[in-house]
C-alpha cells in the first residue's frame, strides 16, 4: 500500500515535468504574441525592446527553462491583457469557481447517489424510470444550452432571479463569498444548477449500476437471510459497496467540472477563472494561458492522488494487503 | 454442412438484435437516428434553401418568426435566423455537419483508441504499462479542456475539430479496449488458442477484437453523442467551426443575443434538434449496454 | 417432533419466454434436530426450494402454491415484514461461497451485530460477547479480536466457518445450507461436516443440507431426499437410499458415481428419455503402459511467480522495512514421466500449483528453471509452444470456447492453421473429430451458446483431438459438470484411452474421477510432488501423510457399501 502511494507520487511528479513541456510547447505554438503586445503600426525598434524584454529572441528550451525557474520561485509571469502577475489573476478569481464547483458537486452527490440507489433498487417502478429520463437527459444535453434555457426560463420569462453575476459577497478570511449571502445564493443557485445537471446524471447512473449489482449478489441475499430490513441492508451494505466507486468518480468530477465551469462561467458571466481563459484564448494572453494549464494540471494530479488515498481507506482489501 | 440444421443456428449477433428489440424505446430512438442521419445526409437535396450560398440570402427575412412565408416565396416553418437563412434548412445542414464531425471523431478515436488498448492488452510488460499510464493521464484530464487548447493551439476548421476530438476521447476507447480484451485474455479460449498453438495475429483479431467489440460499439456511440455535444460546446463558445459552415452548436450560439428579445426560436429550434440527436443516440448506447451487462443478465 | 412440514409447494418463475415451474408440487418434513439431505443436480429445483423456505425466491419467481408450516405456523402468504423476523431468527441460511456472501468492506464484528440486531434491540457490548461466542464455538481462535477483522483476512474454510456461525447466532430451529462446502478444499470441508455435525447435535437445530455431492450428503444427514425435474423422487433413510434406491434416477446417480465402479470400467448412465439407467459393455483397456519409456519429461521444473515491484514499492520497502509481497512459488521442484500411452492422475488442492505444472506440461507457461520435453525435444522454445504434439482440454467449458465462432469454426481453426486439413476437406473432417466426441456433426454450424456444458465439454474434446495430438493435458476436464454428465465425458475419455493410445495427463482434485481413469498418480503439495505411484498402490497404502489425511478427508458413501 505505501509502495503503491509513493508510486503514485513519483508518477505525479514525472506526469508534472511532462505536462509543464507539453503545456509550454503547445502555447508557445499558438500565434504571435507581439500581435497581442503592439499595435501593428509600431516601429521595429520598439519591437525588438518587447522581444528582448520577453526573452522572445532566446531559443526555446531557454525560454522554458527560464519559465520553471521563475514558477519556482512563484512567478507565473504577467498578463498581457490585464498587465498584471498572473497568479494575483488567477487567485483573485478563483474563490468564485471553487464555489461554484463544490456547490454544483456535492448537491449532485448528495441529490444523486439515493436517486441513484433508488432507482437500482426498484428499477422497474415508474419512478425509478422517470429518474432514468432524467439522467439521460441530464447526461445528454450539453451544458451550454441547459445554460440557455435557465436564464431564459427563471430570468428572462419568469424573472426570479438575475441572468448573471456574483451578487453581493461577504469576505470570509479575506476571501469574498457569494455563498454567505441571500444576494449571492440568488445569483449562485442557477449556475450551479446548470453545472450540476451533467454530474447529478453520472451520480445517478453510478449508484444506480452499482446497487443494481450489489442487490443481485450474494452479500445482500445472505444478509436478507439473516432477517436485516431492506434499509439496513441499503444503509449498511450497499451504500458501503457503492462507496468505492463513487468516491473515485466523485474525485474526477471534482476535475472536469472544474473544466466545465468554463462553459457555465461564460453563460452566467460569473467572474470566475473559466471565464479568463477563455479570455485569454481569444485574446492570445499566454502566460494566463499557461499558468492557468500547469496550475489545473497540478490540481488534478493531486486530486488523482487523493482519490488513490481515500480509495485505499475505503476498501479494507487494498489497506491491509501489504501490512506486515 | 447439412442444410436442415443451418437455419437453426443463433448468431450471438442475432440474439443480440431480438434482445434489443424487445425495448420499445430503444427501437424508438434508433430510428430517430437513423431518419437524423438520413435528413443530414440528404440535406442538399431536401433542404428548402442552400444556407451557405450567402447570395441567396436576404436581410429583408431576417429574424422573422416560424410560418413567416419569405422572399423566396415559401414558407419558412422554422423561421429565419439574422443573415435571413431559413432555419430548416440551416438546422439540416448544422446536423450533417454536426454528424460529419462526430462520426469522423468516433471512428479515428475508436480505431487508435482500440489499437492502443489491445496492443497493450497483448503486449503487457513494459509496453502495457506505458501505453496504459499515458492514457490513464488523459482520462484524468477533462476532454473539455483539452480539446479547448487543442483548438487554440490548431486554429479553426473541421480538420483541426476532429483531431482535437479524437486526441480529447481516444483514451476512452484505448481504456474500454483495454479492458475488454485483457478480461478475453485471461479466458480459457484464449488460452486455448494459444495451447493450439495459434499465432499471435490470430488470437488478436479473431479472438480478442471481435469479443472486445460490443463493449467498443457502447463506448462509441457514447462517444459520438458526446464529440457531437462538444463540438457543439465549442462552436457556442467560439473556438469550433469557421461561421461560414454553421454547426448545430454554431447557430444555437448565433442565436443568442435574439433570445433576451423574444426571438427565441433562432436558438431553440437548433437547440431541440441537437438534443433529439444526442439522446437519441445515447438511449441507443445505453440499451446495448444493458444488453450486453453479462453480469445482469439471468 | 416435527418443526418444518412441507406440503405440495409450487415456485413457478415468470419470464418472458413463459412460465417456468422450478419446484413442482414438493412435499416433505424436518423433526427437531433432524439433518436431511437435499440431493439433484443443477436445474433440479434444490435451490430454489430452499430459497422458498425462507420466502427469498429471486423475482420474477414465486410460490404460487402449497404450504410451508414452521411449528404450525403458515409462513406461505406471510407479509416480508413478517418473513423477514423469521429470517435469521427461526430460518437461517448459508450459501456456497462465502467469498461473495460476507461483505468485504464490513468487519465481521458489524456484520454479526447486524445480523443479532436485525431481531431486537442489543447493546453494541452484548451483541459482541454473542458474536465472539459463536465463533469460538465455530473453531476461531482468539474471537474477540477476530470481530474487527475483513472478511479477506480469513482463509475460505474459516468465512465459511464465520457465516455458520451468523447462521446459528439467534438459535435458529432450522439452517437451511446450500452447498456450504463445494466451494472448499477436501480436506477443509471434511473438518468442517464433522463440526457441523457436533454443532447440529448440541444445539439441537435441525439442518437442511442442499447438495449436488451425494458422498457428502451421505456422511452427514439421515434422511435424504433426491430431487429431479422440479419433483422429489426419492426418499427415504439415508442407507437405505443408497443401498437399494427405488426411483431409476436415484439408482443412475449413484451408478453414475466414479467411486461406487471398478477404476478403469465405463460408469452407468442415467438417460432421461427412457427413464433408465444404461449400463455399458466394459471397454478392454489396453495393459498399463507404464513401466514403458519416458515420453513426456518433466525435470526439476520450477514456476516462481514474482510481483512486479515499481520503484514506489521498493522505496517503500526500504522505508518501513515491509519486503511486501512475496514471490510465490507455484511449482517448485518438480520432476516426473509419463510413458507413452500412459494417463497419469495429478491430484491436489486449490494452490497446490497442479494447474500451473498442466500449463508447463501443455507448453503455456515457460518454467523458471528446468525443463520440459517430449519425445526428446522441449515443448518450449523461445517462450513459445513448439510443435502441436500436445493439446489440452479446460476445466471450464463455458469459457474455453470462443462465444463468437461457430462449432465448426473452432474444431477446424488449429488444423486449418497447421495445415492438417484444407478448405475443402474441412466439413468432413470437422464431422469426424465431432463424431468421435460423441456429438452430432450436424451441429457443426451452431454456437457455443446453443449447447449444455457437456456437449461444450464434447467440443472443446473435439478441438483438441482434430490437431491429432499425442499427448492430451486435461485440467479438471469433468469438476464442472453433474454427476450424470460427467460419468458420460469419463466413459468418453475411456474410449479414447483405447482407440487412441493416448499419453494423458489428467488433473483433478477429484479423487475418485483420477482414481477411475489413471495408471499412476502423483499428489501434490505446496507445489511439490509429495507421492507418486501405480493408482491402486497409492489408494491401497498411501506413505505420504498428506496423502492419508487427503484419502480419508474424501466422504465415503459408506453406507452403501
Amino acid at each position: 500500500m505505501t509502495g503503491f502511494l509513493i508510486q503514485r507520487l513519483l508518477q505525479a511528479i514525472v506526469i508534472m515535468a511532462v505536462m509543464s513541456v507539453i503545456v509550454f510547447a503547445g502555447v508557445y505554438a499558438i500565434g504571435n504574441p507581439l500581435e497581442v503586445l503592439l499595435p501593428p503600426e509600431a516601429p521595429q525598434d520598439i519591437r525588438d525592446a518587447v522581444i528582448k524584454r520577453f526573452g522572445l529572441d532566446r531559443p526555446l528550451w531557454e525560454q522554458y527553462g527560464l519559465y520553471i525557474y521563475n514558477l519556482f520561485q512563484g512567478d507565473l509571469g504577467r498578463s498581457y491583457i490585464y498587465n498584471e502577475p498572473v497568479l494575483q489573476l488567477i487567485f483573485g478569481r478563483l474563490p468564485a469557481t471553487i464555489e461554484l464547483v463544490l456547490t454544483s458537486v456535492i448537491g449532485a452527490l448528495v441529490i444523486g447517489v439515493p436517486l441513484g440507489i433508488w432507482a437500482g433498487y426498484r428499477p422497474n417502478a415508474f419512478s425509478s424510470r422517470a429518474i432514468m429520463a432524467v439522467s439521460i437527459l441530464g447526461f445528454s444535453v450539453p451544458t451550454f444550452w441547459i445554460g440557455l434555457i435557465l436564464i431564459l426560463t427563471f430570468a428572462v420569462n419568469l424573472g426570479w432571479l438575475p441572468s448573471g453575476g456574483r451578487g453581493d459577497t461577504v469576505e470570509v478570511l479575506g476571501v469574498a463569498w457569494s455563498v454567505f449571502t441571500l444576494d449571492g445564493w440568488s445569483h449562485l443557485i442557477l449556475p450551479a444548477t446548470n453545472l450540476a445537471l451533467f454530474k447529478l446524471a453520472i451520480m445517478i447512473r453510478l449508484a444506480r449500476a452499482g446497487t443494481r449489482e450489489v442487490m443481485l449478489s450474494d452479500t445482500v441475499k445472505f444478509a436478507r437471510a439473516a432477517g436485516i430490513s431492506e434499509g439496513t441492508i441499503i444503509r449498511r451494505h450497499v451504500l458501503k459497496l457503492i462507496s468505492i466507486p463513487i468516491a473515485t468518480v466523485f474525485g474526477l468530477e471534482l476535475g472536469s467540472t472544474l473544466a466545465f465551469a468554463v462553459v457555465t462561467e461564460t453563460i452566467f458571466a460569473w467572474p470566475g477563472v473559466g471565464k479568463l481563459i477563455i479570455d485569454s484564448i481569444q485574446n492570445l494572453d499566454r502566460p494566463v494561458m499557461m499558468a492557468y494549464l500547469i496550475l489545473t494540471a497540478g490540481l488534478f494530479v493531486t486530486i488523482n492522488l487523493v482519490v488513490d488515498l481515500v480509495y485505499a481507506l475505503l476498501d479494507p482489501r487494498l489497506r491491509r494487503r501489504a501490512a506486515p | 454442412m447439412t442444410d436442415a440444421s443451418a437455419p437453426r443456428a443463433i448468431s450471438p449477433f442475432r440474439r443480440f438484435w431480438s434482445r434489443f428489440f424487445e425495448d420499445r424505446i430503444a427501437v424508438a430512438a434508433l430510428i430517430v437516428v437513423i431518419v437524423f442521419a438520413a435528413l443530414a445526409f440528404l440535406a442538399p437535396w431536401i433542404a428548402p434553401q442552400d444556407p451557405y450560398d450567402l447570395a441567396g440570402l436576404s436581410l429583408r427575412d431576417a429574424r422573422r418568426p416560424p410560418g413567416y412565408v419569405g422572399s423566396g416565396g415559401y414558407v419558412h416553418w422554422l423561421g429565419t435566423d439574422a443573415q435571413g437563412r431559413d432555419l430548416l434548412s440551416a438546422i439540416l445542414y448544422g446536423l450533417r455537419v454536426s454528424i460529419q464531425i462526430g462520426i469522423a471523431a468516433g471512428a479515428v478515436a475508436l480505431t487508435i483508441g482500440t489499437t492502443v488498448g489491445i496492443v497493450a492488452a497483448y503486449a503487457r510488460g513494459f509496453t502495457e504499462s506505458v501505453l496504459m499510464r499515458v492514457v490513464d493521464l488523459q482520462l484524468s484530464f477533462p476532454p473539455i479542456l483539452l480539446a479547448l487548447v487543442l483548438v487554440a493551439v490548431l486554429g479553426q476548421g473541421k480538420m483541426q475539430l476532429v483531431v482535437a476530438l479524437v486526441t480529447a476521447q481516444y483514451a476512452y476507447f484505448a481504456r474500454t479496449a483495454y479492458g475488454a480484451a485483457s478480461a478475453e485474455r485471461a479466458k480459457d479460449y484464449v488460452e486455448a488458442a494459444a495451447a493450439t498453438p495459434l499465432s499471435g495475429a490470430r488470437i488478436v483479431f479473431r479472438h480478442l477484437l471481435p469479443n472486445a467489440m460490443p463493449a467498443l460499439i457502447v463506448v462509441a456511440t457514447v462517444q459520438i453523442a458526446y464529440a457531437i455535444a462538444l463540438e457543439a460546446t465549442l462552436s457556442f463558445l467560439g473556438l469550433g467551426l469557421p461561421v461560414t459552415e454553421p454547426s448545430l452548436g454554431m447557430l444555437i450560439s448565433n442565436g443568442v443575443k435574439y433570445m433576451m428579445s423574444g426571438r427565441t426560436w433562432i436558438s431553440v429550434y437548433p437547440g431541440i434538434a441537437l438534443i433529439i440527436l444526442i439522446v437519441a443516440i445515447n438511449l441507443v448506447g445505453d440499451h446495448v449496454r444493458d444488453i450486453l451487462n453479462p453480469r445482469l443478465e439471468k | 417432533m416435527t418443526i418444518l412440514t412441507v406440503d405440495n409447494l409450487v415456485t413457478q418463475f415468470f419470464t418472458r419466454s413463459g412460465v417456468v415451474t422450478a419446484v413442482d408440487g414438493v412435499s416433505f418434513d424436518i423433526k427437531r434436530g433432524e439433518i436431511v439431505g437435499l440431493v439433484g443436480e443443477s436445474g433440479s429445483g434444490k435451490s430454489v426450494t430452499g430459497f422458498s423456505l425462507l420466502g427469498l425466491v429471486d423475482q420474477p419467481g414465486r410460490v404460487t402454491s402449497g404450504s410451508i408450516r414452521l411449528g404450525g405456523e403458515e409462513l406461505v402468504g406471510k407479509s416480508d415484514r413478517d418473513m423477514r423476523a423469521i429470517r435469521g431468527a427461526r430460518i437461517a441460511m448459508v450459501f456456497q461461497d462465502p467469498l461473495m456472501t460476507l461483505n468485504p468492506v464490513i468487519t465481521i464484528g458489524a456484520q454479526m451485530r447486524l445480523a443479532i440486531r436485525a431481531h431486537g434491540a442489543v447493546s453494541r457490548r452484548a451483541a459482541d460477547e454473542r458474536a465472539a461466542e459463536f465463533l469460538t464455538k465455530v473453531g476461531i481462535r482468539e474471537a474477540r479480536a477476530r470481530l474487527s477483522a475483513y472478511p479477506h483476512e480469513f482463509s475460505g474454510g474459516m468465512r465459511q466457518r464465520v457465516a455458520i456461525a451468523i447462521a446459528l447466532l439467534l438459535g435458529s430451529e432450522l439452517i437451511v445450507a446450500d452447498e456450504p462446502t463445494t466451494a472448499l478444499d477436501v480436506s477443509i470441508q471434511a473438518q468442517i461436516l464433522d463440526e457441523v455435525r457436533e454443532l447440529a447435535a448440541e444445539s439441537g437445530t435441525a439442518l437442511l443440507w442442499i447438495s449436488h455431492d451425494l458422498a457428502v450428503v451421505a456422511s452427514l444427514a439421515s434422511r435424504v431426499l433426491v430431487m429431479y425435474r422440479g419433483k422429489i423422487v426419492e426418499t427415504g433413510p439415508t442407507s437405505k437410499v443408497l443401498a437399494a434406491p427405488q426411483h431409476a434416477y436415484t439408482a443412475g446417480l449413484l451408478a453414475s458415481l466414479p467411486a461406487m465402479a471398478t477404476p478403469g470400467t465405463p460408469l452407468s448412465v442415467f438417460r432421461p428419455e427412457t427413464m433408465t439407467v444404461e449400463r455399458p459393455e466394459p471397454v478392454a483397456l489396453p495393459p498399463s503402459p507404464s513401466a514403458g519409456q519416458p515420453f513426456v519429461t518433466v525435470t526439476n521444473a520450477v514456476k516462481h511467480f514474482v510481483p512486479s515491484r515499481t520503484l514506489g514499492d521498493k522505496i517503500a520497502a526500504k522505508i518501513t522495512a515491509n519486503p511486501g509481497q512475496p514471490t510465490v512459488k507455484a511449482v517448485d521442484g518438480v520432476s516426473l514421466t509419463i510413458a507413452k500411452g500412459e494417463t497419469l492422475g495429478l491430484v491436489g488442492e486449490s494452490g497446490s500449483g497442479k494447474s500451473t505444472l498442466g500449463r508447463m506440461i501443455a507448453g503455456i507457461l515457460a518454467p523458471t528453471s528446468g525443463t520440459v520435453t517430449m519425445d526428446g525435444a522441449p515443448v518450449m522454445e523461445g517462450g513459445r509452444k513448439a510443435g502441436t504434439r500436445i493439446q489440452t482440454v479446460f476445466q471450464d467449458p463455458f469459457a474455453s470456447l470462443d462465444p463468437r465462432m461457430r462449432v465448426g469454426d473452432i474444431v477446424a481453426e488449429g488444423p486449418l492453421a497447421h495445415g492438417l486439413t484444407n478448405k475443402s476437406d474441412r466439413v468432413a473432417y470437422v464431422a469426424g473429430h465431432l463424431s468421435r466426441a460423441g456429438l452430432d456433426p450436424g451441429l457443426a454450424t451452431r454456437f457455443p451458446h446453443q449447447f449444455s456444458g457437456g456437449q461444450r465439454q464434447r467440443i472443446a474434446i473435439a478441438r483438441a483431438l482434430a490437431m491429432q495430438p499425442e499427448v492430451l493435458v486435461c485440467d479438471e476436464p469433468v469438476s464442472s459438470l453433474d454427476v450424470s454428465i460427467q460419468a458420460q465425458i469419463i466413459n468418453l475419455f475411456l474410449e479414447l484411452k483405447r482407440d487412441l493410445n493416448l499419453t494423458i495427463l489428467f488433473i483433478s482434485h477429484d479423487l475418485s474421477v483420477v482414481r477411475h481413469l489413471s495408471d499412476r498418480i502423483a499428489i501434490m503439495l505446496n507445489g511439490r510432488i509429495v507421492e507418486e505411484g501405480i493408482t491402486e498402490t497409492v489408494y491401497e497404502t498411501p506413505q505420504d501423510d498428506y496423502t492419508k489425511r487427503l484419502l480419508a478427508a474424501v466422504p465415503k458413501l459408506s453406507a452403501a457399501a
